[in-house]
């Protein structure tokens, strides 16, 4: 039965790009004010106009949901999405810089290619958005961080929402291999960008004191060291999350921490401080000495300590599989985490942390940016029947589909 | 004199005995003649010394089984006894004293099967000091073997416990055309990775397609840098382990002129190669392409071995057909695509179509995240498979890691499904195995419960765990 509805639902999701009105009935809608059971929810050229029993009864595409469950937009909080099309092929790869000279002036959304394979493969399984962070390449400076939004025309929503750091071994490798060394260098070039930013005309002008890093990457700093703009921290070990936030305060900076493997050690430091994290629940290995403490139940640990997640994942596949959150979510709440929580870290924490102009909820009022799922919202059998971003419906359109219906097509014939 | 090892086995492998008459050469050059014994390189001279702990007989009352060879059975009793699964059945009558465990409504399956991991050679920390998955000093190192890596202490082997995998194949890395040889694990607690071994498992040798080793050695500017470099560097290994193959072959026969000063020098490497020719190693070949795949096929047909199985196969849907003609399976990832151009054609239907197309479908995990939930790996394979209209049950997809897994290790007729007569490996789980809330809850290797994720003295922890984080902690 479920599989006839998928068949039609298919069948609906080409007609519905002409569809000025959308109503869907009887699904689970998981919203951000919690769950409505068995719910109608109608959209009218790309609004979302009612949800509930008071929806018209008609509408252009009509889909029974029941069984079904919506959820908004799938929303990664760190990849590379747009930046990368096949890892191994280096010129494809521009999400970080080997260039000294461009650190933080980096901005990863200036190399964003909407024509990515990689942007239909995830978005017709349910990501609608997408933060680019990028890697550190030189130093413990990554560059700075993007917004996408991956609709029918996927674009930047915004170009630089945040500053990245690496202080995770690698970064620390990077700035002179030891943690203290990579401390003075980030003290330092803090301390630099106040004093470009005091002194901007002289600097610019060449009448003032040198500074390590260039003017490009002094001037991508400045809104960080005034208070402007977030640092956006990686790093695991639980003595660097607390050298860390101990940096932030003496800068008075905002700051978003991620990865946080062991952020469950220092779960009340960071909440006492209210920072957010971006994180994969998925780890549990001490893959490296930054990440003994790593445990499945971290995402957990850190709600409980009222600390509000972002989620990414899972593991390694992040960005070819952006839409996999959703696994790493589902082992999220399998370990301990609720799933509303759950959910959130992957629709309305990001959005709304991140200022984007979606809000990551299903309401009323607000543009359709939403899933509908086969089944349950996390589980790994509920597929994406149709996927909403921007108002607008999505072609179930990807290369890898056109691959498998091109060998399926031979498979029969044999 | 000779480096022919003389010692007579203990431990027989009668292909590997052979006494014969023959006439010796002593030291200093005198002949003698009389019948003398000689003994042929021993073929497991690093023996298993598993031995599954006896337990009582115990049955899992009213469970569902999803049973590894494509059977769903509701509500089933499910009796183990010294090992092996002693009867399966609706309301079994069972001996006074058998324990019983409830298990109505909860689902049981066998023991997953990772027949692509490198735990132990690649092991957390992933330090460099650890890092022993890879010799890549040679494009052809079929003289290494996987097993002298393997650090037993490794802590994604409980994690993958944890997960209800319960036989693991470790191989070496895909930097060299020939990497050397895998070995089946037990994944139970143990100081040697002899106590590890599956007794009696085949042994496995590794061979990688592709982008790895040309990448590897061409960089070096040494052969091979190109996929027809790669094919010339198999093709002449093989001509060596063949010629080696016949000089021993030679040696055995004509014992009119056999003596030992004729004795055939002994080579590791390609004894191993020998070994595949002879049929009891068996190929494991890392190959992402169907065109590759085709291409490794007539090789093997040129020198006349079998290949086991394609791993990290993302093009078996275009090679299911030929898969299925010649008995191969595929090893596949659900979903793992564009991190090198070969796996660049990926589609999530992949392992559904090659089983579609009545193939071998494997699936693997080739990594310590996902080697703890394969059961949401097949999940998501399947899922694929039925969005396209597939009929795809559970009970059919959950071969892909147990039955299925079994086959490509060459044992079938000892685990991979819910069987009378086969090991006791079996897993029960918290909800629908499927289900990504779904837990390992017990797991049971030959009968012996290894894990019980609400009994922590049954939470096998690694040396390298305790006080790790803070002192007297026993568990990160």
């Amino acid at each position: 039965m479920k599989k006839l509805s998928l068949f039609i639902m298919l069948l609906l999701v080409s007609l519905a790009a002409n569809a000025s009105s959308i109503l869907i009935k009887g699904a689970d809608i998981y919203s951000a004010n919690g769950l409505l059971p068995k719910s109608n929810i109608y959209i009218e050229n790309g609004i979302i106009t009612t949800i509930g029993r008071s929806t018209p009864m008609s509408a252009d595409m009509e889909i029974d949901g029941s069984g079904m469950s919506i959820t908004a937009g799938l929303f990664n909080a760190s990849t590379h999405i747009g930046t990368v099309e096949v890892s191994a092929i280096s010129p494809t790869v521009d999400f970080y810089s080997e260039n000294e000279e461009v650190t933080a002036a980096l901005r990863i959304s200036d190399a964003f290619n909407p024509r990515s394979t990689l942007i239909p493969h995830n978005r017709v399984h349910g990501l609608t958005h997408a933060l680019l962070v990028p890697e550190s390449g030189t130093n413990l400076f990554s560059g700075q961080v993007g917004l996408v939004q991956l609709g029918n025309q996927p674009k930047v929503i915004h170009n630089s929402l945040a500053m990245a750091l690496d202080f995770t071994e690698y970064g620390v490798e990077l700035s002179g291999s030891s943690r203290a060394a990579a401390l003075v260098q980030l003290r330092q070039a803090l301390d630099d960008a106040k004093d470009f930013s005091r002194n901007r005309k002289a600097a610019m002008a060449g009448e003032h004191r040198d500074y390590v890093l260039s003017y490009a990457d002094l001037a991508a700093l400045e809104p960080v060291v005034n208070g402007d703009k977030p640092l956006l921290v990686k790093t695991h070990r639980a003595s660097d999350i607390t050298t860390i936030l101990a940096l932030a305060k003496d800068f008075q900076l905002q700051l978003i921490l991620s990865g946080a493997i062991e952020g469950w050690m220092v779960a009340d430091e960071i909440a006492k401080a209210g920072i957010p994290v971006i994180m994969d629940p998925i780890h549990n290995l001490p893959n490296s000495y930054e990440s003994l403490g790593a445990r499945l139940d971290n995402a957990k640990l850190l709600a409980d300590a009222g600390i509000t997640l972002l989620f990414t994942g899972m593991g390694g596949s992040d960005t070819h599989n952006a839409y996999l959150v959703k696994q790493s979510a589902g082992n999220a709440v399998a370990n301990g985490l609720s799933k509303s929580a759950a959910i959130a870290a992957m629709t309305s924490n990001p959005a709304e942390v991140f200022g984007a102009t979606v809000s990551g909820d299903i309401a009323v009022n607000q543009t359709a940016d939403l899933v509908l799922w086969g089944g349950d919202p996390l589980e790994l059998t509920s597929e994406a029947q149709l996927v909403l971003i921007n108002g607008e419906v999505i072609p179930m359109e990807s290369r890898s589909f056109q691959l498998r219906d091109r060998y399926f097509k031979r498979l029969k014939k044999d | 004199m000779t480096h022919f090892k003389r010692e007579t086995m203990k431990n027989a492998l009668s292909k590997s005995l052979a006494l014969i008459t023959a006439v010796t050469l002593s030291g200093c050059g005198e002949t003698a003649k009389g019948p003398v014994e000689i003994t042929l390189p021993n073929k497991n001279p690093y023996p298993s010394t598993y031995k599954a702990p006896e337990s009582p007989a115990f049955a899992l009352i009213g469970a569902n089984l999803l049973t590894g060879d494509g059977a769903e059975l509701t509500n089933t009793d499910l009796l183990i006894e010294n090992g092996k699964i002693a009867a399966i059945g609706p309301a079994l009558a069972l001996q006074p004293g058998t324990i019983q465990i409830d298990a109505n409504g909860q689902w049981v399956t066998p023991g997953l099967i990772d027949v692509h991991s490198h735990m132990g050679v690649y092991p957390s920390p992933s330090t460099s000091n650890h890092s022993d998955g890879n010799e890549m000093t040679s494009p052809v190192t079929a003289e290494v073997w996987a097993e002298h890596s393997v650090w037993p202490e490794d802590p994604q082997f409980e994690k993958a416990l944890a997960g209800g995998v319960t036989t693991v194949q470790i191989l070496p890395g895909s930097g060299n055309l020939i990497g050397g040889r895998g070995v089946t694990l037990k994944n139970i607690p143990s100081l040697t990775v002899q106590g590890m071994k599956f007794p009696g498992a085949p042994y496995s040798l590794k061979m990688a397609c592709g982008e790895n080793p040309k990448r590897v050695y061409g960089s070096r500017n040494t052969l091979p840098s190109t996929r027809m470099g790669n094919m010339a560097g198999y093709r002449k290994a093989w001509i060596q382990a063949a010629e080696y193959r016949k000089s021993w072959d030679e040696y055995l026969k004509d014992s009119d002129s056999r003596s030992l000063s004729n004795t055939p020098t002994r080579n590791l490497r390609l004894e191993t190669l020998a070994g595949v020719l002879e049929g009891d190693i068996r190929i494991h070949n890392h190959c992402y392409k169907v065109d590759e795949m085709a291409q490794m096929i007539d090789m093997s047909k040129e020198f006349g071995y079998k290949i086991a199985a394609f791993h990290h196969a993302v093009e078996a849907y275009k090679a299911a057909p030929m898969l299925a003609e010649e008995g191969i399976c595929g090893v596949m990832w659900a979903d793992w695509w564009g991190f090198k151009q070969e796996a660049f054609d990926m589609v999530r239907e992949n392992i559904a179509l090659v089983d579609y197309a009545q193939a071998c479908a494997v699936i693997h995990s080739d990594n310590p995240i996902q080697v703890q939930r394969l059961n949401q790996e097949i999940a998501k394979a399947m899922s694929a498979g039925n969005r396209m209209g597939l009929d795809i049950s559970a009970a059919k997809a959950i071969r892909w890691g147990t039955y299925n897994a079994a086959m490509s290790l060459g044992l079938e007729d000892q685990i991979g499904s819910l069987a009378v007569g086969k090991n006791a490996d079996i897993v029960l789980w918290t909800k629908h195995p499927l289900s990504v809330y779904s837990l390992a809850q017990k797991v049971w290797i030959d009968g012996n419960l290894r894990f019980d994720r609400f009994d922590k003295s049954v939470q096998p922890t690694s040396d390298f765990n305790l006080g790790i984080i803070s002192a007297g902690e026993a568990r990160p």
